[in-house]
C-alpha cells in the first residue's frame, strides 16, 4: 500500500509543473550590441530553494535567440545564446556563489550573504548584452526571444522531462547600420 | 555457424526494410549535425552529440522490433488460437503459463524490492541522525551568529574608539597606531584594520595569532560594508590555522571611514563547527536527491521486470513453436497419408523425443507402405488363385452340364444301333424315340449355350420411368397356377409404383428370384413380392415359405456356377447380381419368418 501511495505522490509529483514565465524582457541597441534585460518569476519555488541550500551546483539556463521577424511566417532564427546561471551555496562561508557562464564561458562570478540577493541574482537579468549585430545581419525588423530552462522533473516517477518555460517575445526593433 | 546463417538470411530477406532504416538513420543524423552546427557549438560536443543521437536512435529501433516482434506472435498466437489451428492451443497455454509463472513472482519481487526501498529510504531518513545533524548545524549557526555579531559590535567600537583622529594628516598616524593597539588588546581581536571608502589606511595585528600578512577582505566586502553599514566574511587566514572572521563598519555612505574587525577562531573549534555544517549539508543533498534516488531504482526494477517478462513471453513462444512445429508437421503427414500417399516422409529438424517421434512415424509410414505393398501382392495371388479356382469351377460345371445331355444321347444313338444290328423291326419307333431324345438333349445344350453367352453379353441398363406394379403384375402373371398350391402375390406400395429403370433387366432378375422361390416352396406355400420406397431408396423384396437355404451356401450364392440344386448353369442369382450391382444397388438374402427365404433387392429411387 505504501508503495502504492509512493508512486502516485511521485506521479502527481512529476505531473507539477513549474509555474515559472519570463517577464519584463527588454530589449535595447547600445552601438551594434543586443542588450537584454528580463526576470524569471516563479522559478523559485521551494524544491529549487531546498536544493540550493544543499550546496547542490543548481543552475537555471536562459536560451536567448535572435529572430527575423516575418509576418506571415515562422520568425527566421540568426543566432542563440545561452546565459546560464550557477548557484553554490558555500554553508560554512554562509555566503551563495554565483557564477555567470555566456555559451559555456565564465564571465562572473559573484557572492552574495542571503537568499533575496541569490534570487535576484539569478532570475534578474539587467543589461545583459547577448548579441553583436554585424554587417550579415538581415534587413527588417528583428525579435528576441527568452526562455529558462529549469532543470528536469520526473514525469511517472522515472520518466526525466525537461522542465523549461514558455517563450517570451521582445519588442521589435529595427538595426540601422 | 547457425546464428551466422540465420542472421545473413534475415538481412537478405529483409534487404529493402534494413536499407530503409540505415537510409532514415543517414538522413536523420545528417539533420540532426546540420542543427548543431548550425549553433556554432565547439566541434567535439556536436561529435558527442551526434554519436548520441545515432545511438538513441539505434535503441529506440532495437526495442520497437523487439516489442514489435513479440507483440506480433502474441497477435498471431491469438488469431491461430482463434481460428483453432493445430497446436495453437498447446502454444497459448505454454506461453500464458510461462508468462503467468514469471509474471507472479516477478511482480511480487518488484513490489517487495520497491517496498523496501521505498522503507529503506524512508527509515534512513527518518533515523535520529536527521534531528541530530539539524541541532549540530543549529549549535554551529547559532557560533557563526555570535562570533559574527560579537565581531561587528567589536568593530563598532573600534570605529567609534578611533573617531577625532585625523586619518588624513600624517602627524596623527602614531596615535591611530596606539589607538588601534589599544583596541585590539582591548576587545581581544587578532586584525584591527581602517579604511577610506575601499582604500586602505591603517591595520594592527595580533602577534600571537599567528597570522602572517593582513587579510584582504576585498572590494565586494569594503563596498557592501560602506553600502549598508556593515558586512561579514569568514575566511582561512594566511598563515594561519583556524577561521577568520571579518566584520567591517562604516561611518556611511561612499567615502566615509570603514573598520575591519577580525577575529581567528580557534582552529579545533573551527573545525568541528565547519565539520558539523558540512555535515548537515551532506544529508540535505541526500534527502533533496531522495526522489531521484528513487525514482532511477523503480526505472532499474520496471526495466527488469520487463526484460524477464519479454524474457518468459520469449521463452514460451520458442519452445511452443519447438513443439508445435513438428505436431503440426505429424498431422500434415497423417492427412497426407490417410489420403494415401503412403511415400510421404515427415520433414523436421528436431534432436529431442520429439524428432524420435517424427523419426517412428516416418518408420512406420515405410512400415506401412512396405505392409501395402506386400497385402496387394497377396491380394493379386488370392484374385488370380480365385479366378483360377473360378475357372476350374465354371470349366467343371461346363463339363457337367455338357456331359449329362451327352449321355442320353449316346445312349439312344447306341439304341438306335443295337436294334439297326438286331434288325429289330421296332426300329422305326426306336429312331423316333431316339431323335426325340437327341434334339431334346441338343435344345438343352442350346439353352445352356445361349445363356453363358446372355451372361457374358449382358448390356448396360437403359433406366427409363417404369410403372413398377405393373412390372412385378405382368412377371407374376407367368407363376400363378403355375403349381398348385403355391400362392403368388404382389404388394406394391403406392410411393413405389412409379420408377426409373431398366425394365427388361428388372424383369429378367424377377424371374430368376421367381423360378428359385417357386420352386424352393412346397405346397401349401407362399410367394410375395413387395415393394416400398425407403428413404431415397426403392426396396422390393422376394419373400418365399419354402425350405430356406442351406447352411453355408449364402457366400457363395450370387457367385456364378454356383447352384444348391444340382441342375441348371448356376447363372440365375450371378444375373440378379449383375443387373443390381449394374444398377448402383445392392441385394441381399435373409432367412424368412417363420420359414423361407427373402431376397431384398435395394435401387436408387432416382
Amino acid at each position: 500500500m505504501r508503495t502504492v501511495l509512493a508512486l502516485l505522490g511521485l506521479l502527481l509529483a512529476s505531473q507539477a509543473r513549474a509555474d515559472a514565465a519570463i517577464h519584463g524582457l527588454q530589449v535595447s541597441l547600445d552601438s551594434n550590441r543586443v542588450v537584454a534585460s528580463f526576470a524569471l518569476t516563479g522559478a523559485f519555488d521551494d524544491p529549487l530553494a531546498r536544493r540550493i541550500d544543499s550546496g547542490l551546483p543548481t543552475s537555471i539556463t536562459y536560451e536567448v535567440e535572435l529572430h527575423k521577424d516575418r509576418k506571415r511566417w515562422y520568425d527566421n532564427r540568426i543566432d542563440r545564446t545561452t546565459l546560464e546561471v550557477v548557484a553554490v551555496h558555500d554553508a560554512v562561508a554562509r555566503a551563495y556563489n554565483i557564477h555567470f557562464k555566456l555559451d559555456g564561458e565564465l564571465v562572473e562570478s559573484r557572492t552574495v550573504r542571503d537568499r533575496e540577493a541569490l534570487e535576484a541574482a539569478m532570475t534578474r537579468i539587467e543589461r545583459m548584452p547577448v548579441f553583436t549585430l554585424g554587417e550579415d545581419t538581415p534587413e527588417g525588423r528583428l525579435i528576441v526571444k527568452v526562455r529558462a530552462h529549469l532543470g528536469t522533473r520526473n514525469l511517472l516517477s522515472f520518466i526525466p522531462v525537461a522542465i523549461h518555460t514558455e517563450w517570451k517575445d521582445s519588442n521589435k526593433f529595427r538595426y540601422i547600420r | 555457424m547457425k546464428v551466422r546463417v540465420r542472421i545473413e538470411r534475415l538481412l537478405r530477406n529483409h534487404r529493402i526494410l534494413f536499407g530503409g532504416l540505415a537510409a532514415l538513420l543517414l538522413i536523420f543524423t545528417s539533420f540532426f549535425y546540420l542543427s548543431q552546427r548550425g549553433r556554432d557549438l565547439p566541434a567535439a560536443l556536436v561529435a558527442n552529440r551526434v554519436l548520441l543521437f545515432v545511438l538513441w536512435y539505434v535503441n529506440v529501433i532495437l526495442i520497437l522490433v523487439v516489442v514489435f516482434v513479440l507483440l506480433r506472435n502474441l497477435i498471431k498466437l491469438l488469431v491461430e488460437r482463434r481460428h483453432r489451428i493445430l497446436g495453437s492451443t498447446f502454444k497459448f497455454k505454454l506461453v500464458a503459463t510461462y508468462v503467468g509463472l514469471s509474471l507472479i513472482p516477478v511482480l511480487a519481487l518488484f513490489f517487495i524490492a520497491t517496498e523496501l526501498l521505498q522503507g529503506s529510504i524512508d527509515r534512513w531518513f527518518n533515523t535520529p541522525l536527521a534531528p541530530v545533524l539539524a541541532r549540530g548545524n543549529a549549535v554551529a549557526q547559532a557560533f557563526y551568529d555570535r562570533v559574527e555579531s560579537t565581531s561587528l559590535r567589536d568593530a563598532a567600537i573600534a570605529l567609534r574608539g578611533i573617531q577625532g583622529i585625523d586619518l588624513e594628516r600624517a602627524e596623527d598616524r602614531p596615535r591611530l597606531t596606539r589607538r588601534l593597539q589599544e583596541l585590539l588588546a582591548e576587545l581581544g581581536l587578532d586584525v584591527l584594520a581602517v579604511y577610506e571608502g575601499t582604500e586602505f589606511v591603517h591595520a594592527v595585528l595580533d602577534s600571537q595569532s599567528g597570522i602572517a600578512d593582513l587579510p584582504e577582505p576585498g572590494r565586494d566586502f569594503l563596498g557592501e560594508t560602506a553600502r549598508i553599514g556593515k558586512a561579514v566574511r569568514m575566511g582561512v587566514p594566511a598563515g594561519a590555522a583556524g577561521r577568520l572572521v571579518l566584520a567591517g563598519v562604516s561611518q556611511g555612505p561612499q567615502g566615509g571611514v570603514t573598520v575591519v574587525a577580525g577575529t581567528l577562531l580557534d582552529p579545533l573549534v573551527a573545525e568541528q563547527t565547519d565539520q558539523l555544517v558540512r555535515d548537515f549539508q551532506a544529508y540535505r543533498q541526500l534527502e533533496v536527491q531522495k526522489d531521484d534516488l528513487r525514482a532511477s531504482h523503480l526505472l532499474l526494477f520496471l526495466m527488469v521486470t520487463l526484460l524477464i517478462l519479454l524474457g518468459s513471453s520469449w521463452a514460451g513462444l520458442y519452445l511452443a513453436k519447438r513443439v508445435t512445429v513438428p505436431i503440426q508437421a505429424l498431422a500434415e503427414g497423417t492427412r497426407i497419408i490417410t489420403g494415401g500417399d503412403l511415400g510421404y516422409r515427415v520433414k523436421v529438424e528436431a534432436d529431442d523425443e520429439l524428432g524420435v517421434l517424427v523419426d517412428s512415424f516416418n518408420r512406420m509410414t515405410a512400415e506401412l507402405a512396405s505392409n501395402k505393398e506386400e497385402l496387394e501382392r497377396s491380394n493379386e495371388e488370392l484374385m488370380e488363385a480365385n479366378r483360377l479356382a473360378a475357372w476350374n469351377e465354371a470349366a467343371r460345371r461346363i463339363a457337367h452340364e455338357i456331359k449329362n445331355p451327352l449321355t442320353p444321347i449316346r445312349l439312344a444313338a447306341e439304341r438306335m444301333q443295337v436294334r439297326k444290328d438286331q434288325g429289330d423291326p421296332g426300329l422305326g419307333q426306336a429312331i423316333d424315340e431316339g431323335v426325340e431324345i437327341i434334339v431334346r438333349e441338343v435344345e438343352h445344350l442350346k439353352e445352356m449355350v445361349d445363356e453363358f453367352s446372355r451372361y457374358a453379353r449382358m448390356p448396360r441398363p437403359r433406366p427409363a420411368p417404369v410403372d413398377l406394379a405393373r412390372l412385378v403384375g405382368d412377371t407374376l402373371g407367368l407363376y400363378r397356377d403355375l403349381k398348385p398350391g403355391v400362392e403368388v402375390e404382389s404388394r406394391i406400395e403406392e410411393d413405389a409404383a412409379n420408377a426409373v429403370l431398366d425394365a427388361e433387366q428388372v424383369r429378367r432378375a424377377l424371374i430368376n428370384l421367381l423360378d428359385n422361390a417357386v420352386e424352393a416352396t412346397d405346397a401349401p406355400g407362399r410367394v410375395t413380392v413387395s415393394a416400398r420406397r425407403e428413404n431415397n431408396h426403392l426396396e422390393i423384396r422376394v419373400a418365399d415359405t419354402g425350405r430356406g437355404l442351406p447352411p453355408g451356401s449364402r457366400e457363395k450364392l450370387f457367385l456364378p456356377y454356383y447352384s444348391t440344386k444340382g441342375r441348371g448353369t448356376g447363372l440365375g442369382l450371378a444375373i440378379v447380381h449383375r443387373i443390381v450391382t449394374d444398377h448402383h444397388g445392392t441385394i441381399r438374402v435373409e432367412d424368412n419368418q417363420p420359414q423361407g427365404t427373402v431376397f431384398t433387392v435395394e435401387l436408387p429411387a432416382s
